[in-house]
Order: structure tokens, then sequence, then C-alpha cells
């Protein structure tokens, strides 16, 4: 990096008192807006850019240590404050949760040092960050989802290196990958795969999703929204850009399949088009609910809100239990898959 | 539903951090100064700088006072802090061969020039607890020893004899501009530069670890170390006015420099070459680094000649904060999981049944 090359803040101040106490104001003191140096969210941006050139594609760049341990979040921070904006709003979810402990320290440190305004609601964040979920309510054109990714590389599975499978990206080399799932359903019957599931991109990459469930997989799939994969530890970057073909690996013969929750709904709000995790209660009852937290909220105070509500069109494809989905059911079966 | 009702309001996490802080501060006795813990725990400071990336001693102290002791998290909060300095300049390459070398010894040679110089070390103590040290009285056991302050003799380097007889490989160090992995992310196949970074980086117990597998018949190098020296190297950098090289700063180092009999070239026998360096007192990951190095150049099939495997595993900021990271909820994922378990086990409870049953049911499930 030259000198040329740093970055330059622009004052308004005339004096350099005026100017020091200026930047101290915004955000954290003694660390620059959105804790990263303008240089470093310059070149995630620049990374995140080419990830959107080449959908799926998976693209290094040099990760910062963070005030937060690897893997925990690390590459999404910096994804998100490389692409917040003062007056941009920002959600952070945990598993589906805007309360989980991680998704509360997050949302605090890009509070801290962007002085951003929070929410919890979906249809109000401009960027929302998020570990293994895609929210149920449908996101638009002017939203950016950030997903936090353990693994950056659906081959992992079927070869520990990298080297080796960047060499079979180049040459969309996927037969390893075939193979293990055809070796599934000989063994298994069905593919066990349960999170993390390969996914084809623009029918070139094929993609590791982060660890979301397949119920959100189909979400990708020609969607309003840009979704931005980023990875701390291990360095890398891709993007799904909005309206871009998805699609999940299977077969003529074995298609893919959404979690099932037969005959289940949500203890909380009673939505059976959502996705649902389940707890075993203190008297020993099982009990499923709603796993977005912040739409399972809305649905409690009126039950009848579609995932679309906030949306122009109506019957927007959104995954499961969407009305013009394929891969989910429109009857409230919760989603059977085929 | 308690696991997934955690609620977590900054308040928690600030109770949490409290009663963290809580445990440091609890007991009966005084709590140490950062100088304390910089002066008398220095093999942990120096772990924390060398693992941390950034030589600073006091501010390691600080690091490993914070963190209790946890030397990885020291070095996590020396690499955060350094992430967000500032880069003035890059000093002037040091030469090892400048080090004020306060202990080198030379295990090839029964006798090298400049002597071997013992040192400061715990190699030959018996490992007996020091009960006096219950009630320490701080005494300096060589506070009556007579030595003459002679300026510390210049120490040829061992290697080096052995490079001038053609005997030593030397390894390709690639381009002449190091890789700096703290800027550029590692790709395969990584420069040396890069790899002896991340090696000097890497977490001792992993360095340690992964050295010793190749030591204990998982890989072929074997040293012999042709010599291990601790001491202060001088940091130079070019006066910005009169472009000179002016010492700024002394920087305490621990190298290894190993040469591994495992001839190079069939054409020209020589030995293969291992480096090893790291801030601070650290001898046993001088040594692992230098048979991680030497290794990874015969680029084998074991694990600790393949430079992929080495270098995703040995840092520990990344080897920490991931296993860690298991105990963040997971109950999305295994909600996925568990679906998945209960489907196949339907699947083959059907077609259990169906076998018990002599049917030809089995056959078509095999089409579902």
């Amino acid at each position: 990096m030259t000198d040329t090359e740093r970055a330059v803040t622009t004052l308004e101040s005339d004096s350099i008192d005026d100017a020091v106490a200026e930047l101290a104001d915004d955000g954290l003191s003694g660390y620059n807006f959105a804790y990263l140096d303008e240089h470093t969210k310059r070149e995630v941006r620049r990374a995140i850019l080419k990830g959107i050139a080449i959908p799926g594609h998976q693209v290094p760049y040099a990760s910062r240590p963070m005030p937060l341990a690897r893997g925990w979040g690390t590459g999404g921070i910096q994804a998100s404050l490389s692409l917040l904006g003062p007056d941009d709003t920002f959600k952070v979810i945990d598993q589906g949760a805007d309360e989980s402990v991680n998704a509360a320290n997050i949302r605090r440190l890009a509070d801290r040092t962007a002085d951003v305004d929070t929410t919890s609601d979906t249809t109000n964040a401009d960027v929302i960050q998020t570990r293994h979920r895609i929210p149920e309510e449908v996101m638009g054109d002017d939203q950016i989802l950030v997903l936090q990714v353990p693994i950056t590389d659906p081959l992992r599975k079927v070869d520990g290196s990298d080297a080796a499978n960047r060499r079979r990206h180049a040459h969309k080399n996927y037969g390893r990958m075939w193979v293990h799932l055809y070796e599934n359903v000989v063994e298994w019957g069905e593919i066990k795969i349960s999170s993390r599931y390969p996914t084809m991109v623009a029918g070139r990459y094929l993609m590791d999703p982060s660890p979301i469930p397949r119920w959100d997989v189909p979400k990708l799939d020609d969607a309003d929204n840009l979704f931005v994969f980023a990875a701390g530890r291990e360095a890398r970057i891709y993007a799904v850009p909005p309206h871009t073909e998805v699609e999940p690996l299977a077969f003529e013969d074995e298609s893919f399949q959404v979690e099932r929750f037969p005959d289940q709904s949500c203890d909380a709000c009673g939505s059976d088009d959502t996705f649902l995790t389940e707890v075993e209660t203190d008297d020993g009852r099982r009990v499923y609910s709603c796993n977005d937290t912040s739409f399972c909220a809305k649905r409690q105070d009126d039950p009848a809100i579609p995932k679309d509500h906030h949306r122009d069109a109506s019957g927007v494809d959104w995954g499961p239990g969407t009305p013009d989905s394929e891969d989910g059911s429109t009857a409230p079966s919760g989603g059977d898959g085929q | 539903m308690g696991y997934v009702a955690v609620t977590a309001s900054e308040e928690v996490i600030e109770r949490a951090e409290d009663l963290f802080e809580k445990q440091r501060v609890d007991g009966d006795g005084e709590q140490v100064t950062v100088s304390q813990t910089d002066e008398q725990f220095g093999r942990i400071v120096g772990q924390a700088t060398s693992e941390g990336g950034l030589y600073a001693p006091r501010l390691a102290a600080l690091a490993v006072k914070q963190a209790q002791g946890d030397t990885a998290e020291a070095a996590f909060l020396l690499r955060a802090y350094r992430s967000t300095l500032e880069r003035w300049d890059e000093s002037v390459p040091a030469d090892p061969a400048d080090m004020v070398a306060s202990r080198r010894v030379s295990p090839a040679y029964k006798d090298v020039p400049g002597g071997q110089i013992l040192g400061a070390t715990k190699d030959y103590t018996q490992r007996l607890l020091d009960f006096d040290l219950l009630d320490d009285d701080g005494e300096d056991p060589t506070e009556s020893w007579d030595l003459d302050p002679a300026d510390p003799p210049e120490l040829r380097n061992v290697v080096s004899v052995l490079r001038e007889e053609g005997l030593l490989h030397d390894p390709d160090d690639g381009p002449d501009e190091p890789v700096d992995t703290t800027r550029e992310p590692v790709t395969m196949p990584a420069e040396r530069s890069a790899v002896l970074q991340e090696l000097a980086r890497g977490e001792t117990g992993a360095v340690t670890a992964l050295g010793y597998s190749s030591l204990r018949g998982y890989g072929q190098v074997h040293p012999t170390l042709g010599e291990v020296r601790t001491g202060e190297l001088p940091v130079q950098i070019e006066h910005p006015y009169t472009g000179e090289d002016a010492t700024v700063a002394h920087a305490e180092v621990t190298e290894c420099e190993a040469v591994v009999p495992v001839f190079a070239k069939r054409d020209d026998p020589q030995f293969a070459f291992g480096y090893g360096l790291c801030f601070g007192r650290n001898e046993r990951k001088a040594i692992g680094m230098s048979v991680l190095d030497a290794g990874i150049q015969l680029d084998g099939e074991e694990p600790a000649e393949n430079a992929e495997f080495v270098l995703d595993v040995v840092d520990g900021i990344d080897s920490f904060g991931f296993i860690e990271h298991l105990k963040l909820p997971h109950y999305v994922t295994f909600q996925s999981t568990l679906d998945r378990i209960r489907s196949i086990r339907e699947r083959k409870m059907t077609e259990g049944a169906a076998d018990a049953a002599e049917s030809d049911v089995a056959e078509a499930s095999a089409d579902d």
C-alpha cells in the first residue's frame, strides 16, 4: 500500500482541535468510524463487488483480527461494518433470534463504533447480519443480508484441501460431490445433509450457503435482495446477487427436501408455515416454536399476516410456505418439502 | 424454554464480564501489577507477544493480566489491538547474526567459534518443587558473582560453516519482498515467507505438537540443530533525514537453525535446512518451527510436511475461536439434523418391517 492510497477523511472544521473533537464524537473514541480503517473497508467492499461479479465464487480477502473471537461472526461483522453508512439501520440475528447473546454483542459493537440505528424488525433494516437463518419475511431490493460463514467450501465435505478444491471449482469439477450424494442415497435411502446444503449458483459455482437449514435455501433463488457471505477465520467472501438462479443439488429421482414439521405449529403464534425449533419443557412436553422471533412477535399480534405483508405485490416466492414457492407447499402443512 | 429464551441484553453480557473480572480480584492477595507480570512471568508475556504478532512486552503483560494468564486470550487481545494501529514504517531487515546472544548452544558440534554459552536455562535443573519460593525473599543468586563487564563476543553463525562448504541446501525464498499474511490472505501454494510468518505467529502448543509428530514418525524430519540462540535483536529503521540505519529498539527473540539429513538434491547431495525464529524466550517453539519449516519444504504426504494442513491448524487465534464457538447456540442446525435422522430412521424401519413381511416393498422404496 502506498501513501497515495491512504484513505482521506474530509473534515468540516476550521481548527485542528475542532477536527479532533469532530472525529472523537464519531462512534467509539480512539477508533475509526465503524472500527475498521477506511482502507480495510474499501478492500472488503472490493471483495464483495468481485463476489457479486462472479456469483458463488469465493474471493480471498485480508480478514482483519476483530475484537470478537474468530468463528463468532468476525467475517460477517467486517462485511457489515464495511457496508454500513451513518444513516443505515442494522439488524443482527443469531440462530433466528435478535436477543441471543452473540447477536447482542455484535449489535453492541456496531452501535458503539458506527453509531448506527439498530432494529429487530426485518422490514426496517437496511443491513441484516445473520448467523444461519434467512428471515421469514420477504426481503427487498434495498436490503442486504450478510450471512456469517464458518466453512466456505461445500467441497470440504469430500476433500479437506482448499488447494485441491480451488482447482475443482476452476474446472467446474463437482463429480466428487455428486458421488457423495449418490453414496448417501445408496447407504441411507436419501441425502442426509442437514444444513450447509451444496447449492449451485447461476449454473456455474457450487456454493456452501452457510449452515442455514434447507428450509432457507430456496429463498436464495431469484431473490430481490443481495446476499453477502463472509468468513473471517477463512478469509473468504462470496455473494449471491439479486435475481440469480440458485439450485440445491439433487437427483431427478431424489428431490431436494426441506425440513418437515408434520402436524406442528408454533406454540406462541400458531404459525404452521415457518421454520420451527423444538424444545422440551420442564414438565416434559415437546413444543415447537417459530425460530424467527421477530416475525413470531408480529404473528402473535396478527396471526393472519403473510410473509410479504409489507410488499406491494402479494404472493412473492420466498421459500417453503409462500404461495408461489416450487419447493414448499402452499397448504398449511408446515411445508413437507415435496 | 431456558436456553432459547436466554435474553441477551447488554446488561447480561456486562454482568458476565463483571463476574469474570471478579475472579481476578476475589482472592486475599494484592493485585499483581503489570510490571510484576512483565518481569516475573516473562515466558507467558513472551508467548503472548509471539502469538499476538506484536512486540510490545508491556502491552503483552497487560494482556496477560487482563486475560488472567490465558495466553491464547492474551495473544488475541494483542492481535485485535494491533490491527487498529497505523503502520508508520518498515524496519530494515534484521540480521540474526547481530543478535546480542545471552545463550547459544550448538548441538551439532562439540565446540564452536565463540563457544557454547549455556546462559539462563532450566534445562539441567532437577524438577523439584522449590518450597523456598512459598516465602520468596527475592534474593538474586548471582549477586555475588564477580564478572568482567566485557563486550559480548561476536558469535559466528554455526550453520554458515556448513553453508560455505556447500553442504546446506538454500531454500527457495520466493520473491525479494516478503509476503505479509496479515495484509494478504494465505493461498496455496504459499511462499516460504508466508509459511515462516504463520509459524512464527503460531500457537506454541500447536507448533510443538506438529513438530513432535514429525520426530515421532509421522514425517521424515529429525534434525540436528546447528544452533539455538536467545538474545536481543537490534531493530533498525532507515533514518528519515540521513538515510543511515538507526537502531530504535531491541526485540528479545529465540532463533533455531536445523540441519536435516534428508538430501535435498540427488546429483548434488545437500542437507535440508529448517529455520525457526519467534519473539520471546521460547526455545521449544523455535525448534518446533524449524522442524516444520524443513518438513514443509519436503512437501511430503505426512501432516507435518503438508503446508496447507500445518498452516490451517497452527494459528491459535483461529483454532481457539472456532473450537470455542461450539458453545454458541446451534439449535437451528440441530433441528435440521434431527429432521434428517428421524426421516432416515422412519425409512429404515419401514424397510425393516417390509423385509420382515417378505414383500417386494423394499425394492420399490429404493426408488422413492
